[in-house]
């Protein structure tokens, strides 16, 4: 074996005891080896002395405001769940856009001015917030009325639909099409959906 | 394992951020220590071993529980330190004397007090002229020869750290042994 080899295998700790005496007798007659022997020491005890460093003052509070923002678990949990069920969270999402939306729609209808769609001769009573439909007076297609009352002493061909309001039928009135009263929110939205639908379908005509 | 790390790690994986506190003080010498020899100096002693703390904190789910944390730390560390080092390889040489003299600011940093007696300012500017020596040695000599003479680890520990097979460690312990006996033998 080398003798570096085994300077080596002495530095590494391999040695058996009586592989380190034969070393320390080669060591006494070889003055090469015995150089390169104290080298190696000498440099080890000068690694071995370098102080230890500490870290700098504030280390740990730099670190600790370094750090990203973590979810607590669980976020964590709610996200796995919400991977796993799709179909779940878009229809919760759809909800609360809906539910939102309505919302918006019935409060501020709620809140609004009257608003009358439908053709034909009928009063509007701004003070009462309702609309009169005079004796004689006949109305030939559909009569709407948003926020206000509606007051029936003629006729209405069509249907009559009164959202947050409230229909009055004189004992004369006569409405051909149905009446419908809106004022819940539900069934607000139930019209409204019945109305889409019927827009949707062209068969819905006549 | 130590309860108490244990606890901190559970914790800390909970979502506990506070707990980490506990972790970084504990070892937060040991990592600064590494990473300063590693690097050479104070500046890029703190980049790294700030980096190699929040990378922990990142990574806590993948820490296998059933292995040493230190062993863990010290890997993220040595990783990130030779990342850095390969990145300002090109100007290694010209280098070295700005290295010793930021060495030797990162040693001042230690002192607290303005004036140091003489004894200690030599004892400092000794000191870094060992960090000098060993910021010439090439990097994966240099992480074994941290490790094993200032960290005082196992081989088998610094194969995990290292992420080399026992017989690759050993090796660079020896070329890095040799090549310090060598610069060092005329102190």
């Amino acid at each position: 074996m080398k003798h570096s080899d085994s300077i080596h295998r002495y530095f590494d700790g391999e040695m058996t005891q009586i592989e380190r005496e034969q070393l320390y007798r080669h060591l006494e007659g070889c003055s090469e080896c015995q150089e390169h022997y104290d080298e190696v020491k000498k440099s080890i005890a000068l690694v071995q002395s370098a102080s230890h460093i500490q870290a700098p003052k504030n280390f740990t509070e730099n670190v600790m405001s370094a750090l990203p923002q973590k979810k607590k678990k669980r976020t964590i949990a709610w996200k796995k769940w919400s991977k796993n069920h799709p179909v779940l969270v878009a229809a919760a999402v759809f909800l609360l856009f809906m539910s939102s939306m309505t919302w918006l729609n019935w409060t501020g209808m709620s809140g609004g001015e009257m608003a009358i769609s439908g053709v034909g001769n009928f009063e509007v009573d701004q003070e009462n917030n309702t609309v009169i439909i005079p004796e004689g007076e006949v109305i030939e297609g559909d009569l709407t009325v948003r926020n206000g009352d509606v007051d029936v002493q003629g006729e209405v061909h069509g249907d009559l639909t009164v959202i947050n309001g409230e229909q009055y039928m004189a004992s004369a009135g006569q409405v051909a099409g149905n009446i419908e009263e809106v004022n819940q929110v539900l069934s607000w939205l139930w019209y409204e959906t019945k109305e889409l639908f019927s827009n949707l379908s062209p068969d819905q005509e006549d | 394992m130590d309860d108490w790390l244990n606890q901190c790690i559970r914790e800390v994986k909970a979502g506990e951020t506070e707990a980490f506190a506990q972790i970084v003080d504990a070892y937060k010498d040991k990592v600064y220590q590494v990473a300063f020899r590693m690097v050479g100096n104070a500046q890029e002693a703190q980049d790294v071993s700030q980096e190699a703390f929040i990378r922990a904190y990142t990574n806590i789910e993948r820490y296998d529980v059933n292995r040493k944390f230190s062993t863990w730390l010290f890997r993220i560390a040595t990783n990130l330190s030779i990342d850095r080092l390969r990145k300002k390889k090109p100007d290694f040489s010209l280098d070295a004397e700005v290295n010793g003299a930021e060495g030797l600011d990162g040693y001042a940093q230690l002192a607290a007090t303005d004036a140091l007696p003489d004894e200690q300012v030599v004892t400092l500017e000794w000191q870094a002229s060992i960090q000098k020596e060993i910021d010439t040695l090439p990097p994966k000599y240099r992480a074994a020869i941290i490790l094993k003479y200032m960290e005082d680890l196992s081989l088998q520990e610094m194969s995990e750290i290292l992420d080399l097979p026992v017989a690759t460690v050993k090796t660079h312990v020896h070329r890095g042994r040799e090549a310090l006996r060598k610069k060092l033998k005329k102190w």
